[in-house]
């Protein structure tokens, strides 16, 4: 099914076999076997209803599949504990897909709440890797005392990420991260998104379908539709295919201005 | 593996995983910790495994702390990958110490502001008031505009499907009443004026008042949640976008509907009370179905009945006009919700029970 199989010697991450997923008589996809190698920068993508947040939405373990297994950092999830899901949880980062920031706490306090639940750090000093997080997120320190709902879309993503990346996961999942930003900003957030991945080092999987951000970010596109993944490979490998179906998705007017800009 | 700190001189050994989960110790140590005051200082940092951006910042603000006394401060043994995350946290603009703080107000600005807010609240209240009433008057001279389905919709919503928790409680509340009542009056040998206790209480006071009650936490709980939730997904800029009015989409409804159903609910749990007191007479006075009945027609008057029943629509404007006027006011944010949703029942029972007695005080004056 892949077409372009990465090296097999590469420590996965991310080990999906056999998953298939059903919403009542609705298949979303069936038999879908997909690695996440470390230090990689992997992009979901297909078009829209075809699956890709659900696809992390059973990756980060919020939604259970119908059948096959989920392996993260080379534990299978289904019918683990819950102080092993937890330890899990503590190596993985979300953003989701309108940043779900908490509604009721200051921008600073959202960042801080994962260090506060899961570590013993004073208040003081997570106040101050909170403002490190906003600072490395591209926020000021002194946004931090805003409320989620008097932020622009921008600085909601951004404030978002820095709550993601406030454990320094291992595994960070971006849910169309430049959805609903100017080409400005959503280019600034994919430089943000590349210089964390070299400082922080992250696995990155994000779903999108945003053509430049394909093309500047992800080492490696999975693209899926028909309930099953259509093809992998690097961005110049995929804009090359000859695949009927990748070719559709990749030869559009969009894909294609994406291709000359990058 | 906590973090560690070990100081040998001039030279400070750190060892172990400096990450956010193992810091919680050494932090905590660190200020109780002797550390040299002078001198050239060298951190040694070959022991430390593994090291995450809250332990680089821990670092810096450490080596920060030093180097405001000590003549130099080195570090050696630190990982490439450890010395790329503390340059990192060294050029962001993060000052230890130096994290944003609410500015705190005064207590004279504190008042000023929660009296203003008070203010601004009771004109909010009068013009969305004055707002419905002109889109009421509005609709009147156009009834093409009435938007029928929606008021069914509401109606059944606020009307028969509250009949079952109405229709219980005022039995019950029959009961009680009878109970506590019959106690009292047998010893006078007057138990058949039960009847007139029951029936007269229920009617006049009890059964809309609780009724009332009731709806405020149910349906005009409801009523702040949707609009409230609407709000915060732009639903109503929507309604607005496309040219319906959410006063007539929305608020007017419900007004309507609720105005058509608390009375019927209250005559319903008129009958459920008197019912609840029948039984519990029967079954503790030994009255008899028929007595208690004959008893009933004399004692009430229909007086006494316009008087309870008159006051539900009342009731059910002010509990309407909270409960959506609630639902105006949420801002943004899931917690404003709830926040709104407390505040219309709570204001919404306040207000019928404060109407309540105003109308006791009004009736009595005028001998009703």
């Amino acid at each position: 099914m892949n077409t372009l199989a990465a090296p097999v010697e590469r420590e996965s991450v991310v080990r999906i076999r056999d998953l298939t997923m059903r919403f009542g008589h609705k298949l979303v996809h069936r038999d879908v076997d997909l690695d996440i190698f470390r230090g990689e920068t992997l992009a979901i993508v297909g078009g829209s209803g075809s699956g890709k947040s659900t696809l992390l939405r059973e990756m980060v373990m919020l939604q259970e599949p119908t059948s096959g297994t989920v392996e993260l950092l080379g534990k299978e999830v289904s019918g683990i504990s819950r102080a092993e899901r937890l330890r899990l949880r503590r190596h993985i980062g979300v953003l989701f897909q309108n940043g779900a920031l908490f509604g009721g706490m200051t921008v600073l306090e959202n960042v801080g709440t994962p260090l506060r639940e899961h570590t013993r750090l004073s208040n003081n000093l997570i106040d101050e890797i909170s403002c490190v997080k906003l600072s490395l997120a591209g926020l000021d320190p002194e946004d931090g005392l805003l409320y989620p709902s008097q932020l622009s879309g921008g600085m909601r993503k951004r404030a978002a990420l820095a709550r993601a990346i406030a454990l320094d996961p291992e595994l960070l999942f971006l849910d169309e991260p430049t959805s609903g930003l100017d080409p400005l900003s959503a280019d600034a957030f994919d430089d943000l998104v590349m210089e964390l991945k070299t400082a922080l080092g992250p696995t990155i999987v994000i779903v999108t379908h945003d053509m430049d951000s394909l093309w500047r970010v992800a080492d490696r596109v999975v693209l899926i539709g028909d309930e099953r993944i259509l093809a992998t490979g690097s961005m110049p490998e995929l804009a090359r295919s000859s695949d009927p179906e990748v070719m559709r998705f990749f030869q559009g007017p969009r894909g294609r201005a994406a291709q000359v800009s990058a | 593996m906590p973090a560690t700190l070990n100081v040998e001189g001039a030279i400070l050994r750190c060892a172990g995983d400096w990450t956010a989960r193992s810091l919680g110790g050494l932090e905590r140590r660190l200020v109780r910790l002797n550390l040299p005051g002078e001198g050239s200082i060298h951190l040694d940092m070959s022991g430390v495994r593994r090291m995450d951006t809250s332990g680089a910042w821990l670092l810096q603000r450490l080596v920060g702390d030093l180097e405001r006394t000590c003549d130099s401060v080195g570090i050696k043994g630190l990982s490439t990958a450890a010395a790329g995350l503390l340059d990192l946290v060294r050029e962001t603009n993060v000052r230890p110490g130096a994290t944003p703080r609410p500015a705190r107000k005064g207590l004279l600005e504190r008042i000023a502001r929660s009296s203003l807010g008070r203010v601004t609240h009771s004109i909010d209240l009068l013009t969305f008031i004055g707002e419905m009433t002109s889109a009421w008057i509005g609709q009147i001279f156009r009834p093409n505009r009435i938007r029928w389905r929606e008021i069914v919709v509401t109606l059944g919503d606020a009307g028969h499907k509250a009949l079952p928790i109405v229709g219980l409680l005022a039995f019950l509340l029959g009961v009680v009443i009878a109970y506590q009542g019959g106690v009292q009056l047998r010893q006078y040998g007057a138990s058949i004026f039960v009847a007139d206790l029951v029936g007269l209480s229920m009617i006049r006071e009890l059964a809309p008042l609780l009724t009332a009650i009731i709806v405020a936490g149910r349906t005009g709980s409801a009523y702040t949640a949707q609009i409230g939730t609407m709000k915060v997904t732009e639903e109503i800029d929507a309604l607005r976008s496309i040219g319906i009015s959410p006063m007539g989409m929305l608020v007017l409804p419900k007004l309507f509907a609720l105005f058509i159903a608390l009375p019927l609910l209250t005559v319903y749990a008129d009958i459920m009370g008197i019912l609840g007191g029948m039984v519990m007479a029967a079954a503790q006075l030994d009255i008899a179905f028929a007595t208690y009945i004959d008893r009933l027609e004399e004692a009430l008057t229909l007086d006494s009945y316009l008087v309870g029943i008159g006051k539900a629509p009342v009731f059910a404007l002010i509990i309407a006009t909270l409960g959506c006027y609630q639902g105006f006011r949420v801002d943004g944010s899931a917690e404003s919700v709830g926040w709104r949703t407390t505040q219309s029942v709570v204001q919404s029972i306040i207000a019928v029970i404060v109407v309540d007695a105003a109308f006791s005080v009004a009736f009595s004056y005028l001998g009703i």
